[in-house]
């Protein structure tokens, strides 16, 4: 295992682009928690874009958060966290009453070793020329296994057309060179689009700017340390966060579902061995 | 996974946070990841599927190196196979979203997809499967005496047939397991390579118990060769319920939590362990120990719980997984890169 310098951390001297294994011209998403104001206009401009219904909504009671989750018919989904207590707050109000209001605008990973890719069974899914992942809709049968095999809880069957959907990245926007509707839209570039490897850099610098504000709990989820971890080997949508993955429903060291595959085969067919030989020993003629 | 690496939010947890701590913080309580939408359609097919695979291997084996009588438990093995293998993918496909693509499935073969596999699996066997019924029916006079089908079929060396299909029979029995392992859901990939060979036992307990129940219905079947059955189904229980036990052992309190909590820790414990593992082995034993062989009937109800607790398995196994996919604390735990999840 690696070891990195604790006041550096994810933007340490070690980690540079090899920080995430994203392919050579990957194009993705920094999500900054710190920028987002809660607006929710990424929801609806991608709603919008991509043709999707409203949700049945309701009042849920999670702060301002009324659509809970990210689903078929809801591709970025803003999460609301509010904190109240004893070194809550970022640190240079740490005068002030001691609340924070968190909100992360979530999203498929596009994950650069996806779990979801890797368990369709019918090719649906696929790795796009630019490193994203995206389930194409003629080809999907609604199985349901790339729902399980998503460790970040992405895709999501439609009660209506009975297929998984799940964020494209804007495919059909990109092809366009045009970047995705939800980029577009955020009026606090709390979401920016680009190349990833001008965007992990980007991203470690507003990580340090923040850490040198006083908000030292900032740093990167999704490269190879946090988020990105066990297999996946880093996510082309990551985000900046200042508190646990967990606080905003984020696993915080996932592993790529598999991971073990090939393991769980071997004592598979060593128990079926096992098994054909206490059968041959019990039912043989003697 | 020792990480000496920090982040800043974790000097704020303390050091002295357990992971137990650190994973109860989430948001609302919500799942963390989705949980498929699985019913009783594949609760089914995984124990008629396992059912099919494993009479078939079963069978085959004991046609191969038995003597006369170990024909009837191949002729049994290929009737049952057959007859549980029929509704299988019936139930695949109706629960698929859109039915009518089922054939997308067939586009590709990816190693690292169990279900892929699986699919693939599931066509090579249901092929030997057929084709071994339809031997049997055929020598058993089923398919009329005179036509050249049922000729051509009573040529059939029935036994070359059944060596080859065995590892797709076992194969069918185990995936499986192999296929929830493969998911991100904490109950099934915690010790995610056992699950394979724990629906493996099952497949063998099941299929060797339902041979078991047939003949020892049936007239004329000699008392040796039950208990010769009986031998073979109390060893894969014995197996199946230490490898459970290990199991689960190792899941830890809160991705354990719903093979113990509420009604389906219920079905788990009376159910799957108590009268479908523990009760047919001690029925069987009690009878060992008085030194006799246990009565047709002891047999035959030792066999049918043995049966309904392989059923109970599958369908706690599934659920109790739909249910840890739901608790964010399993999720987290699971992912919290302290966790030792080497297995
Ligand atoms: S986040 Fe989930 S749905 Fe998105 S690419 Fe990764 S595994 Fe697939
Ligand atoms: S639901 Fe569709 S996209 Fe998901 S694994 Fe099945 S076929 Fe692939």
């Amino acid at each position: 295992m690696r070891e990195l310098d604790p006041a550096n951390g994810s933007i340490g001297p070690e980690s540079s682009a090899a920080n995430t294994g994203a392919r050579r011209g990957a194009l993705g998403f920094v999500t900054d928690v710190t920028l987002c104001i809660g607006c929710k206009a990424c929801e609806v401009a991608c709603k919008q874009w991509n043709d999707l219904p409203m949700d049945d909504l309701g009042l849920t009671g999670h702060s301002y958060d009324n659509t809970n989750d990210l689903g078929a018919t809801t591709w970025r989904h803003v999460a609301f966290v509010e904190q109240f207590g004893q070194g809550r707050g970022s640190q240079s109000m740490s005068n002030a009453p001691g609340s924070n209001w968190l909100m992360l605008s979530d999203v498929c990973k596009h994950c650069v070793n996806a779990g979801c890719l890797e368990a369709c069974p019918t090719g649906a899914i696929i790795r796009t020329e630019f490193d994203t992942v995206v389930i194409q809709q003629d080809i999907c049968n609604g199985c349901g296994y790339c729902l399980p095999a998503c460790p970040f809880g992405v895709p999501a069957l439609s009660q209506t057309d009975g297929k998984a959907h799940k964020c494209t990245l804007c495919y059909d926007r990109l092809k366009d060179g045009l970047e995705p509707a939800c980029a577009k839209a955020c009026p606090t570039d709390s979401i920016q689009f680009g190349p990833i490897a001008e965007l992990m850099p980007r991203a470690r610098k507003r990580v340090t700017t923040l850490r040198e504000r006083g908000v030292e709990s900032a740093y990167i989820y999704g490269d190879r340390a946090v988020g990105g971890t066990g297999g996946i080997s880093g996510l082309n949508a990551f985000f900046v966060l200042i508190d646990a993955p967990e606080v905003y429903n984020l696993p915080n060291m996932p592993e790529l579902p598999q991971r073990k595959t090939m393991a769980s085969y071997l004592t598979t067919i060593g128990t079926a061995v096992a098994c054909g030989v206490a059968t041959y020993l019990t039912l043989r003629n003697r | 996974m020792t990480s000496t690496y920090r982040r800043g939010w974790e000097s704020r947890r303390g050091s002295g946070r357990s992971v137990e701590d650190a994973s109860r913080t989430n948001y609302y309580g919500l799942p963390a990841i989705h949980k498929p939408h699985w019913n009783w359609l594949i609760i089914a097919y995984f124990f008629l599927g396992g059912l099919s695979g494993g009479s078939y291997a079963v069978g085959s084996i004991a046609g191969l190196f038995g003597d006369r009588e170990s024909r009837k438990i191949a002729r049994v093995g290929r009737y049952i196979s057959f007859l549980a293998l029929l509704p299988s993918p019936i139930l695949l496909i109706l629960d698929l979203g859109r039915p009518e693509r089922f054939h997308h499935m067939l586009r590709v073969l990816k190693v690292r997809s169990p279900m892929s596999v699986g699919v693939w699996v599931l066509l090579i066997f249901g092929a030997f499967c057929s084709l071994s019924a339809a031997g049997q029916a055929a020598q058993d006079g089923l398919l009329g005496r005179r036509n050249g089908a049922a000729r051509l079929l009573r040529a059939l060396p029935g036994h070359v047939v059944g060596a080859l299909g065995i590892g797709s029979g076992f194969a069918l029995g185990g995936y499986g397991g192999t296929l929830l392992s493969a998911t991100a859901v904490p109950l099934w990939t915690k010790n995610g390579v056992l699950l394979g060979p724990l629906f493996l036992l099952s497949a063998v307990s099941s299929a060797t118990a339902s041979i078991t129940l047939v003949l020892s219905l049936a007239r004329g079947t000699r008392p040796t060769t039950l208990a010769r059955l009986e031998r073979l189904e109390s060893l894969a229980l014995l197996s199946e319920v230490a490898l459970l036990l290990f199991t689960q052992s190792r899941l830890g309190r809160t991705i354990a939590r719903p093979l113990v909590k509420g009604r389906l820790g219920l079905i788990h414990h009376f159910g799957v362990l108590g009268l479908g593992l523990a009760a047919p082995l001690v029925l069987q034993y009690m009878a060992a120990f008085r030194g006799e062989a246990p009565s047709r009937v002891v047999t035959a109800l030792a066999s049918a719980l043995a049966l309904s607790g392989g059923a109970l398995f599958r369908y706690v196994i599934v659920t109790a997984g739909r249910l840890s996919a739901d608790d964010p604390r399993a999720t987290f735990d699971l992912a919290s890169g302290q966790s030792p999840t080497a297995w």
